[in-house]
């Protein structure tokens, strides 16, 4: 579960273990408290840490609690607690950033064994169980240096990125408390060691130095220390200065989980129990929207207490924000920042509204300021893609993408306010049944020269979902158009609902319009059921994730697959030939919500495969680290307010890769290439070109002549 | 203040060509499968001028009055959404079939019939027919002033100053009411309405008035009081014709359209 990397430590404390084992029975052992006045003051140190615990945690409690009850949240107890292994004490994602994943497992793994190491000197000393003796005693003392080292090791590699590697992230939100806690770690353990040494070099180094030897790392020092000739009193001496001094940093370091983002050192696998154990994908619903008063968030107190939690789990990495779209574009938006932001308000509103929520006031009128318009701006919320990137990066397993579509639901439905494009796209929604405003195209418009299109009638397996993309603008007609031909080639038993195809909704959920998205969504399970649909093949990664995660919202429950699913299975069934030989580079962009969100990487790519002379060329941010092409969560209808557009960013990347052509699997992505390569491009000559994967299988099993053009069969 | 919108509900301007189908024989537009009617968009900043001179104002009221079917319930209510305080329909057969002059003659009755009224706002023109009668005709069947084609329309004491859009700039002009002005889409997007308007709105009735509500006669409205015919309603054949000018540089090219252009008198 952890991993390879406890292997290496565990490893050598195996070793170490062995070779206590192996040598000759022996009475070693220490005097506790050697050389200490007064250790009952440790005591007092120990009481106030947890006095301070107690009430830090109880302040933090009283302000969570202000949230809304949380869904969901006692079910699957057991998903939980693996998350909470795996993603919490396991740290998976941590590992994503490989030096980071070093450097944490060596802090992380020296701070659990020494505290290790501290609690038995406590048993040992305060229980009077004498069990720190003889060749347990020798290996105690092996694996406390060798963690102490790996901690050391650790405490080197963040201190190296912090001010010696041109790293960025980390510098974004960098505060005072960054520096105290590493530096606050590297003086424990190397009080430690030195406490260690100085007890060695005033008495077992004299006494029984074969004991000593296996404190490697502090007999090391106290030879190096012997080799100054330095009086037993001094070095009793410094061993007193050296013992207090650890203890005072070690418990005052222990004080900052109070105050620092240290308290992700709970709040982190705590956060990890709590993550939502259904589809990333799917957005919550709002239960009985007519009754609600208030739509969305647009106020701390309208936040569940798990959205409130997750703040205080946050410890300003920026890894969100180093992997969002928007972001990278120069556009207003940083997760992080968003998370700090909501945080720091929470802690100016918080307690005001819990004196006014036990006294019974309105706690609606305590903020002075707007949260959704002043502290989170409306253009940092419209920025956002919902591609999921920040959410797959956070360490401690912050969900960002459903805090800020309830903001979103609460400029939409409560404020009414909504960037002109955007709301264009939601009435035409409303009145048009899809948002493509404008469009000249009819939902039958792709069938033109195609024979004998079947109609849905509920006789044949699957219903072919061509979506409004596929169906309403020009660019994606040949997709539909290729995919119709692969599935009828393939033998399938499927027809299409031509005119009585409707929006499922997507758009209008993720642009934060709920109400109009559940309106939608109802019809459209009633439509599937009274036609009996049983399976559903999509064009759009978009409807494919509505049907898939959100539909069971709506007791819709129907087998779901993108094309490239299907296609994929089509050709190792050897259901589909190709033949033809396509001959040309290509690169692979992963849609978010077919990738990242869904999880389907490998289908697209093995299509690609049986493309014969098709070479890939993978990008760098690919399959989980894919970047989103920029028109996710309703921005493909929104005019791009930053420094640059998002599909520029991506279609450089593309370009980059030297391949011809770009293939995805989304009309959205599609149409975002088409857009942004010639911006990168201008010359026509030699530009890259953009596909869908289908239209390129086209190409490879009826010929270049036929792909897309509607022939309506194989050249065959 | 009292103001009325006047809300026509049309078949949707934004029907793709391809799905729009006349029946020659009977002369009337057949209605586009799967392609709901929608409120003519000019008709929707009416209410939006509306709207906002109820908010200059403080303690206005704002009714919608539509002429049409049954289904034209959802225009009115779509205004009533956006804030509207009330809404009327029309609606009998003996309304339907009607021209400009015939629907002016029932709006302007049903005004009378609110009684208390400082202005009726109207469309520039209604998106299907684009015949932009209507407002005047109110107009002269109350003997009210009209502005038409307004841009921007403020309260001003109990007359209204009015800035209308002319071909060649601007026009600002005082009026006393009772008015009717009617507003162009130059007064820009109308209201994106609160989830919770919608629902309000929702739950509002609308109240339906007949002919005989009105003291109208059967042969005053609709097709029996029409003073316009239509004589006949085609659709030209669709086509095109392309011809690419020759040319060795832009420049060249550019030269021959000219001259086209020039031949074809177009220019």
């Amino acid at each position: 579960m952890v991993g390879g990397w406890w292997s290496p430590a565990v490893g050598l404390s195996g070793i170490g273990l062995i070779a206590a084992l192996e040598v000759e029975r022996t009475d070693a052992g220490r005097e506790i408290f050697f050389n200490v006045q007064q250790p009952w003051a440790v005591y007092v140190f120990m009481a106030s840490l947890v006095g301070l615990l107690v009430y830090g945690f109880g302040r933090h409690a009283g302000l969570w609690l202000l949230g809304r009850p949380t869904p969901g949240v006692g079910l699957f107890p057991r998903h939980r607690a693996r998350n909470a292994l795996r993603l919490g004490l396991g740290q998976e994602k941590i590992r994503r950033d490989r030096y980071a994943g070093i450097m944490h497992w060596c802090i992380f793994s020296s701070i659990i064994v020494l505290t290790f190491v501290t609690a038995q000197v406590a048993l040992d000393a305060d229980l009077s169980i004498h069990f720190l003796q003889g060749n347990y005693y020798l290996f105690f003392s092996f694996y406390g240096d060798l963690f102490g080292v790996i901690g050391l090791v650790g405490v080197g590699m963040a201190l190296n990125r912090r001010y010696f590697d041109s790293y960025r992230r980390l510098r974004w939100d960098e505060r005072l408390e960054d520096h105290l806690i590493l530096w606050g770690l590297a003086l424990i353990l190397l009080s430690g060691f030195a406490v260690e040494a100085l007890r060695i070099g005033a008495s077992e180094l004299a006494e029984h130095e074969a004991w000593a030897r296996w404190s490697f790392a502090s007999y090391g020092i106290a030879k190096l220390v012997e080799v100054f000739e330095f009086r037993d009193g001094q070095l009793l001496g410094a061993h007193t200065w050296a013992w207090w001094g650890h203890i005072v940093v070690a418990f005052s370091w222990l004080g900052l989980v109070v105050f620092t983002k240290l308290d992700h050192l709970f709040f982190a696998p705590a956060n990890a129990y709590l993550l939502r154990t259904d589809a990333p994908g799917r957005l919550t619903k709002i239960e009985n929207i007519e009754e609600r008063e208030v739509f969305g968030v647009g106020q701390v107190q309208d936040f569940t207490w798990k959205q409130l939690f997750e703040l205080d789990a946050c410890v300003r990495c920026g890894r969100c924000t180093s992997v969002c779209p928007a972001n990278l574009a120069g556009q207003p938006l940083s997760p992080m920042q968003l998370i700090q932001d909501l945080k720091a308000h929470l802690a100016d509103v918080g307690p005001e509204l819990q004196r006014v929520g036990h006294a019974g006031g309105d706690q609606r009128a305590v903020s002075p300021v707007a949260m959704v318009g002043d502290v989170i701006k409306d253009e940092t919320l419209w920025a956002c893609r919902t591609c999921g990137a920040c959410v797959q990066e956070c360490p401690v397993l912050i969900e960002h993408v459903p805090t800020i579509v309830d903001m979103r639901r609460y400029l939409v439905m409560d404020e009414a306010r909504v960037p002109a494009t955007a709301q264009a796209a939601l009435e035409n929604i409303e009145v048009r049944g899809h948002p493509w405003r404008g469009t000249t195209l009819t939902r039958e418009s792709w069938m033109e020269g195609l024979e004998d299109v079947p109609a849905f009638d509920g006789s044949q397996e699957y219903l072919y979902w061509v979506g409004c993309s596929g169906a309403l603008v020009e660019r994606n007609l040949p997709i539909t158009r290729s995919v119709f031909k692969l599935l009828r080639e393939a033998g399938t038993s499927f027809g299409v609902l031509g005119q009585e195809e409707t929006c499922n909704g997507d758009p209008a959920r993720r642009l934060g319009n709920e109400y109009l998205y559940q309106i939608l969504a109802q019809q459209l399970v009633e439509t599937f059921k009274a036609k009996n649909v049983q399976r559903v093949i999509t064009n759009c990664p978009h409807c494919f994730n509505t049907f898939k995660n959100e539909y069971p919202q709506f007791d819709g429950r129907f087998e779901v697959l993108h094309h490239t699913e299907f296609l994929a299975q089509a050709l190792t069934d050897n259901r589909l030939r190709p033949q033809h030989r396509i001959d040309s580079s290509v690169t692979y962009h992963d849609s978010c919500y077919l990738g990242r969100l869904n999880g389907v990487y490998d289908a697209p790519r093995q299509i690609l495969e049986f493309l014969p002379g098709a070479a890939v060329q993978e990008m760098e941010r690919s399959r989980s680290r894919g970047l989103c092409c920029g028109a996710g969560g309703g921005n493909m209808w929104q005019e791009e307010v930053g420094d640059r557009r998002v599909n520029h960013v991506r279609a450089e990347e593309a370009v980059g890769t030297g391949a011809a052509s770009v293939v995805s699997n989304c009309p959205f992505c599609i149409q975002m290439f088409e857009d942004g390569i010639p911006a990168i491009q201008p010359e026509e000559e030699g530009r890259m070109r953009a596909f869908d994967i289908a239209e390129l299988l086209d190409q490879a099993v009826f010929g270049p002549a036929g792909a897309g053009a509607g022939g309506g069969g194989s050249d065959r | 203040m009292h103001l009325v919108v006047c809300a026509k509900q049309i078949p949707d301007p934004e029907t793709p060509p391809a799905a729009f189908r006349i029946d020659a024989a009977k002369n009337e537009v057949i209605p586009a499968q799967g392609i709901a009617p929608v409120l003519s968009p000019f008709d929707a900043q009416a209410a939006e001028a509306a709207l906002r001179i109820k908010e200059q104002s403080g303690d206005g009221k704002v009714t919608v009055i539509s002429l049409g079917k049954e289904s034209a319930q959802a225009a009115i209510k779509q205004v009533l959404a956006m804030g509207a305080d009330e809404g009327v329909l029309l609606s009998a057969d003996e309304f339907q079939g009607g021209d400009s002059y015939t629907t002016a003659h029932a709006l302007a009755a049903a005004v009378k019939k609110l009684g208390d009224v400082d202005a009726v706002f109207c469309g520039r023109q209604a998106a299907d027919w684009d015949m932009g009668q209507v407002g005047l005709g109110i107009a002269e069947e109350l003997g009210w002033p009209s502005a038409i084609i307004a841009k921007d329309v403020k309260a001003d004491g109990g007359g209204f100053i009015v800035q209308r859009v002319l071909a060649d700039g601007f026009e600002t002009v005082k009026m006393a009411g009772p008015a009717v002005i009617t507003v162009s889409n130059e007064l820009g997007d109308p209201r994106y309405p609160k989830l919770q308007q919608i629902m309000q709105a929702a739950r509002k009735t609308v109240t339906t008035w007949t002919p005989a509500d009105l003291g109208l006669q059967a042969s005053e409205l609709g097709a029996a009081g029409s003073r316009l015919k239509l004589e006949k309603l085609f659709q030209p054949p669709a086509g095109g014709d392309v011809q690419i000018m020759e040319g060795d540089t832009p420049a060249e090219q550019a030269k021959a359209l000219a001259q086209a252009l020039r031949d074809a008198k177009l220019i």
